[in-house]
């Protein structure tokens, strides 16, 4: 068992928090008290691959490691449309999975916004000619943010989410 | 510059469905097909078939007009490159047992429109239901469907799977895949080979470096490109990384899938650490971009290689307490052991690659067969298991991980003074084809290029290691409960990007 319970006696979380990670704390903890301001409960965020190179899909998951957890600030990634507010979509819309994604959307309560993350949903990066992508997202849904970059890192992502909650304060 | 040995065959396509009995026989495997349009060339199609399993790798090019045979009955792995080749080019695999289209759906597609042809004229057709896509079906009292995807509940790629059951235990799985079809191939043809190259990585963005080494192989033998020493030990160093951090991840959500949060999270703050390592080298997370045709983009400075050597000294310590943990606990084994099993067998018909057919007991891994940079000095021998099952492919990894440590490690401070790249003016010669190949965290990346007369690409195929592997999953779920699926899925990790191209 020593594994474990070398686990459970030298905390690495805690380890990992001294490390330096403040910005992403300060982040956090502002975003936490804005979504609160707002929704007065968490933000659930159901995803959608539209075509990616799984990239995207890594950086958001990275969101729940230990570096990240983004869970403390309220925000979770719900396994079910019916229980999510934002939609985020990632990948450039191939012509395969333009439906299901639609159907994703259409299935989320309003109200709902959609937030893309990544060069492909805005642009549909190096496939956009391609014969099988029909993307951008905004050509079919209307887009509330879009994050960039390629794919765009956790802390970015983040700073997205604060982005988000400042556009829903001012409207 | 490429080592492989490719012995190349022309033949009849009788004669060589006739004679694909011996090279099966003579322990030879499909590494993949190829079929190319080269009418404007000599008014043929030809379907190329590459096998590996005699050291080098023999190449059979057959003629095709509008058919070919199928050889699917004889060799099952070839099942799903002729069903590809029939959506993409229109060319019938005469006695194929299952026609339905792969990557081009009914549901949006016109089935007379083939865009691999080069006669296509870039029309799409319009977004309407063309027909439908017929699901296998299993009948009787008291079995039922469960369906999943293509949206999962989780952060994953999209796919849609389709299990019969009677009671608890699987009775069949169907997968339906290509959802993220993005007609890669197509979308390379009339590009440069550089901005090739930035395609390529986002086949599958996870194992980048390792297919754009499969690619540059190629790439570089074609443009008859000799890189540095120096820049083949960087290309090394940063494909080992890779793999690491990928099997530290695969490692992660198996203790994930089976109710272990705490060394997961562990695993995945290993995980973290690693990609800020790479971001630290490269200035990328995931390196993109750090490979270029002739060389590579960053250099190793004695800070980095330091970097580096601690990131990996610290995974081993991690790794072997969490090897120590799996093998000693009973809960852990008694949801790994017997679960999934893919038999020696299985692999073999498959033609699997990577950890699934190592763990299946088949010495595959191109770093030793079809030796690539500097890894025929290496000395590598195949981590091999015979289990099967999701133990075999989880103990695989924690060894593997060991292997590219020390690969590393004796490449770390050993690092050859010179150039990181080298010029690439070189046209290369009109429609000449390479091949190339490298083996990713999932299993051999195969490539196979031609250049038209412009020094652009004619035609380039990708076999990724998950498009062999996938249909593999269909056989390890059998009997098996569906509770279990999620944990075998994970314990061959594979990509659906890479798959879907």
């Amino acid at each position: 068992m020593s594994f474990l319970s070398k686990l459970l006696f030298k905390n690495k979380t805690q380890e990992i928090g001294a490390a330096g990670i403040g910005s992403i704390l300060i982040k956090g903890e502002e975003l936490k008290r804005s979504i609160n301001g707002v929704f007065g409960r968490s933000l659930f965020v159901r995803l959608v691959d539209s075509g990616s190179c799984n990239a995207c899909e890594n950086e958001l998951a990275a969101l729940s490691n230990p570096y990240y957890d983004l869970e403390r600030f309220g925000i979770k990634f719900v396994a079910s449309p019916k229980h999510a507010d934002v939609l985020i979509i990632t990948g450039c819309v191939t012509r395969n999975m333009l439906n299901p994604m639609l159907k994703t959307y259409e299935n989320i309560p309003s109200p709902k916004f959609v937030i893309t993350a990544g060069d492909c949903p805005e642009t549909g990066g190096p496939f956009k000619d391609s014969y099988s992508v029909c993307g951008p997202v905004s050509k079919y849904l209307n887009v509330a943010l879009h994050i960039n970059g390629c794919p765009p890192e956790p802390e970015t992502i983040i700073s997205g989410f604060l982005k988000f909650m400042d556009m829903l304060k001012a409207s | 510059m490429n080592k492989i040995m490719l012995n190349k065959h022309n033949i009849g396509s009788s004669d060589f469905i006739n004679s694909a009995d011996n090279l099966k026989a003579s322990g030879k495997y499909l590494l993949g097909i190829a079929a190319s349009d080269e009418r404007t060339l000599n008014s043929k199609f030809n379907v190329k078939y590459f096998f590996g399993g005699g050291g080098g790798i023999e190449e059979y090019c057959v003629d095709a007009d509008e058919s070919f045979q199928s050889m699917s009955k004889i060799c099952p792995a070839a099942k799903m490159y002729e069903r590809e080749i029939y959506d993409l080019f229109g060319l019938l695999p005469s006695g194929h047992p299952d026609l339905r289209p792969l990557m081009l759906y009914p549901e949006n597609w016109d089935s007379s429109v083939h865009p691999l042809r080069k006669d296509y004229n870039n029309l799409i057709p319009d977004m309407k239901k063309y027909g439908e896509y017929k699901f296998k079906e299993i009948l009787g009292e008291g079995i039922f469907e469960v369906l999943v995807g293509p949206v999962h509940a989780g952060i994953i790629e999209p796919g849609h799977f389709r299990f019969s059951l009677a009671g608890e235990p699987v009775l069949q799985l169907e997968i339906r895949h290509f959802w993220k079809h993005r007609g890669i191939e197509k979308v390379c043809e009339g590009k440069d080979f550089k901005e090739t190259l930035d395609i390529i990585s986002k086949i599958s963005g996870d194992n980048n470096v390792n297919i754009a080494i499969g690619y540059l192989e190629a790439a570089e033998s074609i443009l008859n490109i000799q890189i540095t020493e120096r820049a083949e030990y960087i290309r090394v160093i940063l494909a080992e990384l890779e793999r690491i951090w990928n099997y530290v991840r695969d490692v992660a959500w198996i203790f994930m899938d089976i109710g272990f949060a705490l060394p997961a999270q562990n695993l995945f703050a290993l995980q973290e650490e690693f990609m800020r390592l790479n971001k630290n080298l490269s200035g990328h997370r995931f390196l993109f971009n750090s490979l270029t045709v002739g060389g590579v983009n960053l250099d190793l400075d004695s800070a980095k290689l330091k970097a580096i050597q601690e990131a990996v000294e610290k995974v081993e310590n991690i790794i072997k307490d969490c090897e120590e943990f799996i093998l000693n606990s009973s809960t852990v084994l008694d949801r790994l052991e017997f679960t999934g099993k893919i038999n020696h067998k299985t692999a073999e018909e498959l033609s699997l690659c990577g950890i699934s057919a190592r763990a299946s007991g088949l010495p595959r891994d191109s770093r030793i067969e079809f030796p690539y940079l500097i890894y025929d000095k290496l000395n590598l021998k195949p981590v091999l298991h015979d289990g099967g099952d999701v133990f075999a492919r989880t103990v695989l990894r924690i060894k593997e991980i060991y292997v590219s440590k020390k690969i590393i490690e004796g490449l770390l401070f050993n690092l050859p003074e010179g150039d990181i790249a080298v010029a690439c003016g070189n046209k290369p010669e009109a429609y000449k084809y390479a091949i190339g190949n490298s083996e990713t965290s999932r299993g051999n990346a195969f490539f196979y290029i031609m250049a038209d007369d412009n020094g652009k690409i004619f035609r380039l195929k990708y076999i990724d290691p998950s498009f062999r592997i996938w249909p593999s999953i269909q056989y390890g779920v059998l009997g098996n409960i569906i509770a279990d699926f999620p944990l075998i899925n994970k314990s061959l990790n594979l990509s659906y990007s890479g798959n879907d191209m």
